[in-house]
């Protein structure tokens, strides 16, 4: 890792119409260290993380990526596509749907984003994305077509090909939400191995276990605000405010059965 | 120059001609609901040789262009020793025709009823007669209305190809004014409009149709 | 019947067979291509043309074939577009169909999953990029199906070409027959023609569909 990014966001806002989905969010990504984000369905984490490569554009607020603005070239005035588009060459995402490409197979799909955005010539984008494949545990499936790949092999070629970017910063938006239970681990022992080489990670997971064993700090958000921000024991084990006590002791009382 | 006046004018002829575009239309799609149904059931039935005949039947209807299927109609029907008028003889020909396209409709609609309630339905011990007429055939119809309203588009669209066997219906008119009055352009450009009007008519109903079986 | 008349005819049938083959491809062609710049202008072009498009595709839609044709090759030289039966005949076709195309093509891309073009976002690739790699190819499997069909259908709105005088095959078979007086038999010939090409051109595209989609169909 050449540089991990550190993310800064301020005061940010969004609207849905009339809906508010995120209330004057401050946040503080630190660069090399994981952050998870957690809290009931609906209440704005995955909005927040979208925001931060601007898939998902904020009203108002600032985000900046080592303290670069994105989306934005000044409070109010939308950057360029270009300009947009560089600074998320610099921002791996990994979605809950795997969203891989059909009709590549695993290796294009990693290459693709090196040959048209990097520009590398085809043979070095193959051997690069071998490479991450490889990194994935995924070194015997590069031919196959996501539809011959179980779940959670498929999101570790999007991992592959998030990380084959070279990206200082990672976004990961429940990423074994859609996974069988059995092929959730494969997917967060890749994650873990990313983190230990001090990437910076932004997690949106329901995986309480991931949260207190790999998160450096865990962010509690309810309704569109940011309710609590601390390290993982505090969070988990002793949390003062009630949203987040009600929040875990539903999650238990799931897991029980 | 494009005449206002001319195109206008060319709109109370073709109105009145509109009654045989509606006409033929109408009639078509009413055969081809009784032949379709027909023929939806002989595709269902668990005789091979009726499958086969209606797999036939629509095969040929939809492979062969309507244009050539009226001439031979009308070519056919008297050496058969059928002799009926030539606007009998067109609606006979729409209707057979459409009751392809609405057999498979009608098929469609049935199919796309989740199994899942008919064995619910055979679960709980009501006959199999009576699983059709009360709960396969309603849901099926109101299924099938927005796309049976498309076919009757296409129908109003198709039958302007009657006009070569001289049925005076809103193109064949629309012809006959541009030969009268030398304006082809004003002329057919309003046989258009008034197809258009039809047609949006007919496309709203089916939108409200279908906003309906939505709800 | 009498079926010798056939033979005299045979070389006329031909070419007609050929201009009919031909009108149709380039028909298709043409009015695919239209239809996908239509589809694409609606998906990426400023609002108000988005509207005329809809208009037109409205009032293409809504008007028979034979009126256009009309319309195009009888009132086409009034305000200067003066154009032979053939000329006339393929941009007939490719106006009436391009806003079926464009329909097709438009549902194909709806088709394509949001977040698959999101991916490619995010990794910073180019919007002209994304269409030509990602949209484009997916959305044009998902609409594939329907464009055979719409193939097949535009097939046989080739005949209506012979009202308007292109000597296609059935123009040239009721030239046959009123100069044989075999109605009939020549009207039955073309019908089974018909048939036949229809079904090849649908089975063809079956097995068309089947190649492209291979690697798409979940195997476990």
């Amino acid at each position: 890792m050449d540089q991990a990014s550190a993310v800064d966001i301020r005061k940010v806002n969004k609207f849905y119409g009339p809906f508010q989905a995120l209330k004057n969010i401050d946040l503080t990504i630190p660069p090399g260290k994981v952050t998870c984000l957690i809290g009931p369905s609906g209440s704005g984490k995955s909005t927040l993380l979208r925001c931060i490569n601007f898939l998902e554009e904020y009203d108002s607020g600032e985000i900046r990526i080592d303290g670069q603005l994105i989306g934005y070239d000044a409070p109010g005035k939308k950057s360029s596509g270009r300009k947009l588009r560089e600074m998320r060459r610099g921002i791996g995402m990994v979605f809950q749907q795997f969203n891989l490409w059909p009709h590549m197979t695993a290796q294009e799909n990693v290459a693709e984003g090196l040959i048209r955005v990097r520009g590398l010539p085809k043979a070095d984008a193959s051997a690069r994305a071998a490479d991450a494949l490889r990194k994935v545990g995924l070194g015997d499936k590069m031919a196959n077509h996501p539809a011959r790949l179980s779940g959670g092999q498929q999101q570790r070629v999007a991992i592959a090909r998030a990380i084959a970017m070279e990206p200082r910063l990672m976004l990961f938006d429940e990423p074994t939400s859609a996974l069988d239970p059995e092929l959730v681990g494969e997917v967060l022992t890749v994650m873990k191995t990313l983190a230990g080489e001090g990437m910076t990670m932004v997690v949106v997971t329901h995986e309480m276990g991931f949260a207190a064993h790999v998160a450096d700090q865990v962010a509690f958000m309810e309704a569109g605000e940011l309710v609590a921000v601390d390290a993982p024991d505090r969070i988990l084990h002793q949390p003062q405010d009630l949203r987040i006590q009600s929040f875990l002791r539903t999650y238990h009382e799931r897991n029980a059965f | 120059m494009f005449s206002i006046q001319t195109f206008l004018d060319a709109f109370g002829p073709l109105a009145m001609a509109a009654r045989y575009t509606l006409l033929v239309s109408g009639l078509g799609i009413a055969l081809g609901l009784v032949i379709g149904a027909l023929i939806c059931a002989a595709a269902l039935s668990k005789s091979r040789a009726l499958r086969r005949f209606a797999a036939i039947w629509v095969s040929f209807l939809r492979g062969v262009p309507l244009l050539v299927q009226l001439l031979l109609m009308f070519y056919l029907l008297p050496v058969v020793g059928i002799n009926v008028p030539a606007l009998a003889a067109a609606v006979i020909t729409v209707g057979i025709c459409a009751s392809a396209y609405i057999a498979e409709i009608w098929r469609g609609a049935i199919g796309a009823l989740p199994p899942g309630q008919t064995e619910a339905a055979a679960a709980i011990g009501i006959a199999p007669t009576t699983i059709w007429t009360r709960i396969v055939l309603p849901q099926a119809v109101v299924m099938s209305l927005p796309a049976l309203v498309n076919e009757l588009i296409l129908l109003v669209k198709a039958s302007s190809l009657v006009s070569v066997v001289g049925i005076m219906e809103v193109t064949r008119a629309s012809q006959a004014q541009a030969a009268t009055t030398f304006r082809p352009l004003e002329v057919y450009l309003a046989a258009a409009c008034i197809y258009l009007a039809i047609n949006l008519c007919l496309a709203g109903i089916g939108r409200w149709l279908e906003h309906r079986a939505a709800v | 019947m009498e079926w010798s008349v056939f033979q005299q005819y045979g070389p006329m049938l031909l070419r007609g067979f050929g201009v009919t083959i031909f009108c149709w491809l380039m028909g298709t062609v043409l009015a695919m291509g239209l239809g996908l710049i239509i589809a694409l202008m609606q998906r990426y072009g400023p609002r108000p043309l988005r509207w005329l498009l809809q208009v037109y595709i409205e009032v293409i839609r809504g008007t028979p074939f034979l009126v256009q044709l009309f319309v195009l090759y009888y009132g086409g030289p009034l305000v200067g577009l003066r154009l032979d039966a053939l000329p006339a005949g393929l941009l007939g076709l490719t106006i009436y169909g391009s806003p079926y195309f464009a329909e097709i093509f438009r549902s194909g891309f709806n088709a394509v999953p949001v977040g698959q073009l999101e991916a490619a976002r995010a990794i910073g690739m180019s919007e002209t990029n994304i269409i030509r790699r990602i949209l484009l190819p997916l959305g044009l499997v998902s609409a594939l199906p329907a464009l055979v069909n719409f193939s097949i259908i535009l097939t046989k709105e080739t005949v209506i070409l012979s009202i308007i005088t292109v000597p296609e095959l059935m123009y040239q078979v009721s030239r046959m027959s009123t100069e044989t007086f075999r109605y009939l038999e020549a009207n039955l010939v073309l019908a089974l023609f018909f048939w036949g090409l229809v079904e090849t051109i649908s089975r063809v595209g079956r097995r068309l569909e089947a190649r492209i989609t291979r690697h798409l169909i979940e195997r476990v």
